[in-house]
């Protein structure tokens, strides 16, 4: 502690430091962890390191496209089109890859090259919302609702151009390796995803750019009277964010050892819910890496532990909507607590 | 205003020593076998999982669920959970029969045993059993009664089949059931329209009401499956072509599932005869193969369920095995 | 001549009141009577609008008491103050802009055709509207929306409001910010007019000139206390400022410590046009010169002031910065020449309300502190220049990282935007109201800010609504007026009446037709 107010050295110790808490950044990550303690004694397989790299592995992919989601949430905008990148570049990304006459398939090459299809594939849809919501002026949760619609159902029908069946299947080992395999016991995926959240931190916190991402988010008018390019600024989030979700389909692509036009069509919510319960604003201007991977790991842990319970789905509804609730409520206080320190 | 490391390393501790606690311990003997659905969305989905969980009741079983929503992503961390939980055998009903493969893999690791239900995967080195109806036989028995009642009735007869979605085997199969028997019938049959639907009732719909205005005479109606049975009524209704058996201009009608709506129209007289997937017996052949991994055999990877054709003949000798019946008389306060 | 008899209609005594253990109002009195305009003066943050807010129930006092005719007065809500017949007009106007003047007036309490059944009776609406709008003059129809009025107008449709409420205080809190002169003369009028009705007014301004020519009583406060109340005739404006700053301000322009030798061109505007804003501008702004931009609210001063910044475009003229002529100026292109400009909205459009004031000052400097491909911020090098920045413009805030610049009083606020611009070391810099809203130390310590840059050598434009700060500060003043440049005077020529008349030709000119 480096700062102590006087109000909270006047009040009891120990109301002190449940104020303290509740104002920390940490708040979502020792929640997670009080959460799984009580689960604890109701599924103890949950503790298991098996269940522990499960949860790691499951949180990997989600976690990518939610980094990316949280570039474009700080300059207060939304991506809704990451399920649909998600979906377009598994497929597009499978047509190359795979073994039954993919485009690149016997080449030599045909890891990098799919895997630069992936990559092209979310970048173009993401350079397509930039510019639609830079350019045009347009409300970028419109641009990213009918980008996701167009790109769902050109997703399925790429399919049906490429194969008779509803999905591309018999992917090269070595690709599906990267969504599936260990390494001295931990997924592969890890690293791709810290490489992905190391960078995405430096950039937020360290250079012009991440700074300017902020000043856009916060007064977009007044980072434009201070020389900052703020329509720039807003494409190249969105650039970013639709990379990061291709970025994560090749991590469920390799991990189904399929490409599908119906991959992570119901992430989104998982995905911007993750962000706002870490401490991301939908108004912009304030979030962190951090935060994200904060909320993320309350979400899959949740998620893992309704999925060992294994009870009827009306029950897990209403057992996940009422924790999501309850963080909210906490938040909420905490928020309020903040507004009059 | 910060929690230090410290603070937190304290938290840690605290929680760690508090984690030594007595947890629920699970009965001696007792099986647990995972339901894994991708939806509810269809009585024959819902009807299913109800007969599951009885019957498992009824072996002692217990039962752990997780709906996946269609998304195979999801249903593969749903396996991984079961497997984390360590129960004993995993029915899983995929949405992609090339995404499910991982999964079956994972389980055959953990060494327990997996049945598909009603869908089968896709060719691959991973073991596991899939039960499934057998499609073209039951459709060919199916559309053999009606042939019969039209060689009885005379005449000739022009036909119409609504297919399925062409990307899923089971529309395939009962698509060439169909014609294994209509082939032979050629004298009398003439087949002026097979309409794609693509599972989608709204384009069995547009598509029978195009067929009928191309071929107001249609007397001959099969569906590939029930659930598109009020589009049907529908357009027929329209054409002025809903009649009852024995009235004048009834047109020869065969469906397939055997759901609480065909049950019904059969009752009333509309439909002449529906093949039903044998719910019951789908659901027996799982758990046997269940019991058989336990025991160490290694079942067929796939098993088929013969199915049945209910008609007008055998109606209320059969309806009891009919899951639509089933659900049916409970809906109307049997 | 109103009533004016000892019994108070206001008086509040001993008020106290405290948010988080810090004492904002200590032991507060002052009266007011029917019939009288009582002035409340007094540096930002010294506890004016917290006392009015206990009288206008939006706060409840911790301690004290206040009589209402003649009863203790203890406000539950807003809602019950206006019940009782106070009314409170803030400087953000309440009014909702998408409904008509006449909707707003009866929002709480439409007319009902049938008593007690909830049917609205607009024709009775639109009538009693007509009428409270003739009682402050204001010749419009009841049925026009909000959003079409001037800000003077929507003031007087609140006023309205509160006539129509049947209060018997009004209190104006910094009613004239935002109003053109010509809108301010008709707000007095009227203010006069309710005096004369045996309406009791509170009247909270910045502006002491106004003050002394519409109050009949002043209360000073300071930091919570009351530190002096007069009737005006025992007051002058340099007693007022004494009061408030505690201190003694001989002079609130300070002198140009360096002699002024207006240096080489620094911008150089000609025949600057845009249709509909500015016609025809051209002057020259010198290294080391302080130039005055007057004129009336709309004149086209601040349009011009964005054209030249780049954020608004131009139709035809040339402008050049520093000898080099921009042919499409950006606000990144501007200041790459040198050029800055402090806007006249700093809320809007100057700064980052909710980041600390360290991350509003680098704001627009952080490419000068990047490095590499990736831009990677240099942050030694560029906190300690923000240290050195906020100490040399004197933020009073201690924690330059953290403190949040929501949390500044309106007079730092301001120098964290000008400390953002000297960060670059700007050689010209337009000021638009760099003074407005701020107290009186705070004013002070702009100014001396704005010698401090000219003596530097930088040429500054800057523009203001109060003649005296520019007679005060500028070595030239202009004027404009209809979007054109109407007279330029030369210090020593400086008259303030010329200045005004200048900016108004227009308006004497048809009042001559």
């Amino acid at each position: 502690m480096n700062t102590v107010d006087a109000s909270v050295v006047s009040m009891p110790r120990a109301q002190a430091a449940w104020k303290r808490l509740l104002l920390s950044e940490y708040l979502v990550l020792v929640l997670t962890v009080v959460y799984f303690l009580a689960m604890w004694t109701i599924v103890p397989e949950i503790a298991t390191l098996d269940t522990q790299l499960d949860i790691l592995s499951a949180m990997m992919p989600l976690l990518v496209v939610a980094i990316g989601q949280t570039f474009v949430l700080i300059v207060a905008g939304i991506d809704l089109s990451a399920p649909s990148i998600i979906a377009m570049a598994s497929v597009v990304g499978a047509s190359v890859l795979t073994g039954d006459g993919g485009y690149a398939s016997g080449t030599g090459f045909e890891i990098a090259a799919g895997i630069l299809a992936f990559i092209a594939v979310g970048c173009a849809i993401g350079t397509f919302n930039g510019i639609c919501t830079t350019r045009f002026n347009m409300p970028s949760f419109i641009v990213t609702l009918t980008t996701m619609m167009f790109f769902s159902g050109a997703a399925i029908w790429y399919t049906t151009v490429h194969t008779d069946a509803s999905s591309i299947g018999n992917l090269p080992r070595a690709f599906v390796a990267i969504g599936q395999d260990r390494v001295f016991g931990l997924p592969i995926s890890l690293a791709v995803v810290l490489a992905v959240a190391g960078t995405a931190h430096f950039v937020l916190s360290r250079t012009v750019y991440g700074r300017w991402l902020y000043a856009v988010g916060l007064n977009p008018r007044a980072a434009a009277v201070s020389g900052i390019p703020v329509r720039r600024v807003i494409f190249w989030a969105f650039v970013i964010s639709g990379m990061c979700a291709a970025i994560a389909s090749i991590l469920y692509t390799g991990r189904l050892e399929t490409g599908t036009p119906v991959l992570g069509q119901r992430i989104l919510l998982d995905v911007v819910g993750a962000a706002v319960i870490g401490g991301v604003s939908l108004f912009g201007g304030k979030g962190k890496i951090l935060w994200t991977i904060f909320g993320v790991l309350f979400l899959t842990v949740i998620d893992k532990s309704l999925q060992l319970l294994g009870l009827p789905i009306a029950s897990v509804f209403a057992i996940k909507g009422s924790i999501i609730l309850s963080a909210a409520i906490i938040d909420a206080v905490r928020h309020r607590l903040l507004v009059r320190a | 205003m910060k929690l230090t490391r410290r603070d937190f390393t304290v938290g840690a501790l605290i929680a760690a020593g508090t984690a030594g606690m007595p947890v629920f311990v699970k009965a001696q003997g007792t099986k647990t076998v995972a339901l894994l659905f991708d939806s509810l969305v269809s009585p024959f989905w819902v009807s299913g999982i109800e007969i599951m969980r009885a019957k498992a009741k009824e072996y002692g079983w217990e039962t752990l669920e997780n709906i996946s929503d269609f998304d195979d992503n999801k249903q593969f961390e749903h396996v991984k959970a079961m497997i984390g939980r360590k129960v004993d055998g995993i029915l899983i009903i995929q949405t992609d029969s090339k995404a499910v493969i991982p999964a079956i893999r994972a389980a055959n690791e953990a060494n327990i045993p997996m049945v598909h239900f009603n869908r089968p995967p896709a060719e691959s080195d991973a073991y596991s059993v899939a039960i499934q109806a057998d499609n073209r036989k039951i459709m060919a028995d199916t559309v053999e009664f009606l042939v019969s009642e039209a060689k009885k009735l005379g005449g000739k007869y022009k036909a119409c089949l609504l297919i399925g979605d062409l990307g899923d085997v089971n529309a395939i199969q009962r698509r060439d059931g169909f014609f294994d028997v209509v082939d032979k019938n050629t004298d009398i049959i003439e087949v002026v329209a097979r309409i794609s639907t693509e599972w989608n009732a709204d384009k069995a719909f547009a598509g029978l009401t195009n067929a009928l205005q191309a071929n107001p005479d249609i007397n001959f109606l099969v569906t590939s499956s029930d659930f598109m049975h009020p589009q049907i009524e529908q357009v027929l209704q329209t054409a002025g072509k809903w009649h009852k058996r024995g009235e004048p201009g009834h047109v020869l009608f065969g469906g397939f599932d055997g759901d609480e709506g065909a049950y019904a129209r059969l009752k009333d007289g509309y439909l002449d005869a529906c093949g039903v997937q044998n719910l019951f017996l789908e659901v027996d052949m799982a758990f046997q193969a269940f019991k058989d991994m336990w025991d160490g055999k290694k079942p067929a990877k796939l098993l088929l369920d013969p199915g049945f054709v209910i008609t007008q003949d055998n109606l209320a000798a059969k309806q009891e095995e009919m899951w639509g019946y089933v659900v049916w008389k409970k809906q109307n306060g049997g | 001549m109103p009533e004016n008899n000892s019994q108070p209609l206001l008086a509040a005594e001993g008020l106290c009141k405290s948010f988080f253990g810090v004492e904002v109002l200590h032991k507060v009195g002052f009266s007011l009577q029917a019939g009288r305009v009582l002035g409340l003066v007094g540096e930002n943050g010294s506890g004016k609008s917290t006392a009015m807010n206990i009288i206008g129930g939006v706060h409840q006092m911790d301690a004290g008491r206040i009589q209402f005719d003649g009863a203790d007065y203890r406000p539950k809500g807003p809602r019950d103050a206006a019940k009782q017949g106070i009314a409170f007009i803030h400087q953000e106007l309440n009014l909702f802009r998408n409904l008509s003047i006449a909707e707003n007036l009866f929002i709480t309490d439409f007319p009902k055709l049938v008593p007690g059944l909830p049917f609205i009776d607009r024709r009775a609406a639109r009538a009693s509207a007509a009428k409270l709008l003739a009682a402050v003059d204001l010749n419009l129809s009841p049925t026009t929306v909000v959003n079409r009025l001037s800000q003077g107008e929507r003031q007087l449709v609140e006023i309205a409001k509160a006539i129509g409420g049947k209060a018997r205080v009004i209190i104006f809190d910094e009613p004239t910010t935002s109003l053109t002169t010509r809108e301010t003369g008709r707000l007095f009028d009227i203010i006069n007019r309710l005096r004369q009705q045996g309406i009791a007014i509170i009247y909270i301004s910045h502006i002491l000139e106004d003050i002394m020519r519409l109050c009949d009583d002043i209360v000073v406060l300071r930091d919570g206390h009351v530190v002096g109340t007069a009737p005006k005739s025992e007051m002058t404006i340099e007693g007022m400022i004494s009061l408030m700053v505690g201190r003694r301000i001989d002079q609130l322009f300070p002198p140009r410590e360096a002699p002024v030798t207006p240096g080489t061109p620094v911008l150089e505007v000609r025949g600057l046009t845009q249709h509909g804003t500015v016609k025809d501008i051209t002057f020259t702004l010198r290294a080391g010169e302080v130039l005055g931009l007057s004129g009336l609210m709309g004149a086209g001063r601040s349009e011009l002031a964005r054209i030249l910044f780049g954020i608004d475009s131009f139709g035809s003229g040339e402008i050049v910065i520093q000898g080099t002529p921009v042919k499409t100026p950006t606000p990144a292109a501007c200041m790459d020449h040198g050029m800055a400009f402090l806007t006249e909205d700093r809320r809007a459009e100057g700064l980052m309300m909710e980041a600390p004031i360290g991350h509003n000052i680098a704001l627009s400097s952080l490419q000068t502190y990047a490095s590499g491909l990736a831009g990677v911020i240099d942050r030694t090098r560029l906190d300690g220049d923000i240290a050195k920045i906020s100490a040399s413009v004197q933020i009073g805030a201690r924690d330059i990282a953290r403190t949040l610049v929501k949390n500044l009083s309106g007079g730092n606020q301001q120098k964290v935007v000008i400390g953002k611009w000297l960060l670059r070391a700007p050689r010209v810099f337009i000021l638009d109201e760099p003074t407005r809203g701020i107290d009186v130390g705070a004013k002070n310590e702009v100014y001396k800010i704005i010698n401090r840059l000219a003596a530097g050598g930088a040429g500054i434009l800057m523009i203001s609504s109060e003649t005296e700060e520019l007679i005060g500060m500028c070595d030239r003043i202009m004027v404009m007026a209809h979007g054109e440049i109407r007279a330029t005077f030369e210090r020593g020529g400086f008259n303030r009446e010329e200045i005004l008349r200048a900016a108004m030709w227009d308006g004497i000119r048809n009042a001559a037709q």
